[in-house]
């Protein structure tokens, strides 16, 4: 049996498996599905200082090789997640990680500071990249200076760690993971989706209402690992991967590259099930090629510092 | 939290049976590997075959019907990729299968005569819809005379398994845009037609399921007569359990769903009052 345990800055991870952002609730729904014990950790949908309805529909698509959406943040803002799902995840008997997001330095620091002090929550994952707010500019993913400024700012006012959320739509996605890096993230994450769109050429709409949207799923797969690649060369804090995982060879592959951690998310949507299977299979896969410890796959390509 | 119901889940069913039904419809009966409870009327599950021309993500279908040896039969209308490879697959077939989900329909009294208006496979939640009000095993028991069921379609194909509606012994009113079967016209004409010749009372409670449109005009000849009406709603699903927020729905700021702007149609619904939220 190999061991499964990974550290990710500081934090002891049962398993490298977590779910991803926006993709799992905020985790606890799922208790009566997936056995969340069976996860390394649960991170949060983006929560936002202000309550957010989020964009009009259709929000969703899929396509032949992955998923469009266009949520636009929807969330009830800290305040109510601070009262109804805190006290909710401290049963979850997993690691918790909170995403925050924002439009402004100020809204990221106004919700690190709101969660500061609750201990329940492992570690703040900083949402640089979300393409749906703001028409999709990304100000805070795009810019090495900008992404560093987020994140000192952040860093400011919680002790807590700080996990960059990167955006795949950038040329070098390395120098975006240096300036947070630079700016106190204690992890990067990558990635979040790519820029996407569809189309029914018959009726002329569009497949979002917003356009533009965010692509996931088994088709940015490589893309993804490109930039897990990339930010794992360019940086000395782990890096957690995610992107097109969709079962046990994806998440080795992932480590291969140099990542400590993965998350999964589109995939769940196929089977809501699967995260709470998944650790056991990359455990299976480990013990048929012999290796004792998961961490000993972290960083084997070749290529890899 | 918004969260899926706690008899949901994530696991594989066997194919039972895959028979054609209609023009372009298949009747799928599968068993779970671990069987739902009794199952309320509305309810649903997310199918997926195994097939490699199916899409990733599995499709929502109503319960059409459920049997003692704890196997589910689904109506399904064929429309794209997911749809066809349901109908392809054959008895034996492992599916994903994920369920039950939803809310299904509230217990209703029997203080006023009901009325199912369907529009093509939108009549296959009102199978079991029928059965429960019949034998009260959701809410009152219901005399079959109180129970009508419009059935709309826009030719007779489109009327998926029209006998075995009939044989459940309520009074079954189809209509075709082509007048192929019963009424000449749409759902909406036949129920005001039956209203006109006094076939049915002023107060009734209308249920209806089908295509966008035709559930906006059910719902706004309600609220023209002021009746109570409910929908149970087809909208396009990512995960079925809550944790996507692609289903969302515009809620109406006084209804019983509270503050928040959006419902979620998979876990707050698919059945919803029309006081609820915005069609
Ligand atoms: C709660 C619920 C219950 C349903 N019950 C039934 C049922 O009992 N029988 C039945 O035949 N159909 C039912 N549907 C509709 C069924 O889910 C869609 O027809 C199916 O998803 C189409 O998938 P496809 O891959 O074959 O076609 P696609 O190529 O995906 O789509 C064909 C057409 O269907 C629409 N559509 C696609 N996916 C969905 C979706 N997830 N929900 C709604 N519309 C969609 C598309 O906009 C397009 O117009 C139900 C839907 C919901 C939400
Ligand atoms: C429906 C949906 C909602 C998402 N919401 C968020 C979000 O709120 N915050 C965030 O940081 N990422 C969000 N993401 C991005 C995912 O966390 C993840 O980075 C991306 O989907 C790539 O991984 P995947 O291919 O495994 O889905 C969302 C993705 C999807 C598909
Ligand atoms: S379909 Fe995913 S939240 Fe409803």
């Amino acid at each position: 049996m190999a061991s499964m345990e990974v550290d990710l800055a500081g934090i002891s991870l049962r398993n490298p498996i977590l779910s991803a952002s926006g993709t799992f609730g905020h985790g606890v729904e799922m208790q009566h599905m997936v056995a969340l014990d069976e996860l390394g950790g649960l991170v949060s949908k983006t929560v936002t200082c202000q309550p957010r309805p989020g964009n009009p529909a259709p929000r969703i698509a899929e396509t032949k090789a992955g998923f469009l959406n266009s949520i636009g943040l929807e969330n009830r803002g800290i305040e109510s997640y601070i009262e109804s799902v805190l006290p909710e995840v401290e049963s979850a008997g997993t690691v918790i990680i909170t995403n925050i997001g924002g439009e402004s330095v100020a809204d990221y620091v106004a919700a690190a500071e709101a969660l500061a002090g609750f201990d329940v929550i492992s570690a703040l994952e900083v949402n640089l990249s979300c393409p749906n707010v703001g028409g999709g500019r990304l100000p805070f993913s795009t810019d090495p200076k900008r992404a560093e400024e987020v994140m000192r700012a952040v860093s400011e006012v919680t002790d807590k760690p700080l996990w960059a959320k990167l955006s795949p739509n950038v040329t070098r996605i390395e120098e975006i993971a240096c300036g947070a890096e630079a700016g106190g993230a204690s992890a990067i994450t990558a990635v979040n989706t790519l820029l996407g769109l569809g189309v029914d050429w018959r009726t002329g709409k569009p497949a979002l209402a917003t356009v533009v949207g965010g692509y996931s799923g088994i088709g940015m797969g490589p893309v993804a690992l490109r930039c897990a690649w990339q930010c794992a060369q360019a940086v000395d804090i782990p890096v957690v991967g995610c992107g097109g995982i969709a079962d046990a060879e994806d998440v080795l592959a992932f480590l291969a590259v140099g990542c400590h951690a993965v998350q999964v998310g589109t995939a769940s949507f196929s089977d809501p099930g699967m995260l709470g299977r998944l650790a056991a299979e990359v455990e299976q896969l480990l013990d048929e090629a012999g290796v004792k410890d998961v961490q000993d796959v972290v960083g084997c390509m070749e290529a890899s510092k | 939290m918004p969260a899926p119901p706690i008899d949901a889940r994530s696991q594989n069913a066997h194919v039972l049976g895959v028979e054609p039904c209609g023009e372009d419809g298949v009747l799928l009966r599968i068993k779970p590997l671990e069987p739902a409870g009794p199952l309320r009327a509305g309810r649903f599950f997310m199918l997926r075959s195994p097939d490699d021309t199916a899409p990733a993500i599995p499709r929502p279908f109503s319960v059409y019907r459920q049997h003692d040896d704890g196997s589910i039969e689904f109506l399904i209308k064929v429309m794209g990729p997911g749809t066809r490879a349901l109908a392809r697959s054959s008895p034996g077939t492992e599916l994903v299968c994920v369920g039950p989900l939803g809310n299904g329909f509230p217990e209703f009294g029997a203080d006023v005569p009901q009325v199912m208006v369907a529009g093509g496979i939108g009549s296959a939640p009102f199978y079991m819809a029928i059965q429960q009000a019949l034998a009260g095993s959701h809410g009152a028991k219901v005399a079959p005379e109180d129970l009508t069921l419009i059935y709309g379609g826009r030719k007779a194909g489109f009327l998926y398994d029209l006998e075995a509606f009939m044989d459940l012994g309520v009074r079954v009113l189809a209509a075709t845009d082509d007048g192929s079967v019963g009424f000449h016209g749409n759902v909406l004409d036949c129920l005001r037609k039956q209203w006109e010749v006094e076939n049915l009372p002023e107060t009734v409670r209308l249920l209806t399921c089908g295509p966008e449109p035709m559930m906006e005009a059910v719902a706004h000849e309600a609220a023209v007569k002021n009746l109570e009406c409910w929908v149970s709603l087809e909208s396009y699903m990512g995960c079925g359990v809550g944790i996507c927020n692609g289903c969302s729905l515009v809620t109406r700021p006084d209804g019983p769903l509270g503050e928040w702007p959006v419902a979620k149609a998979c876990v707050d619904g698919p059945v919803f009052c029309t006081s609820a939220i915005e069609l």
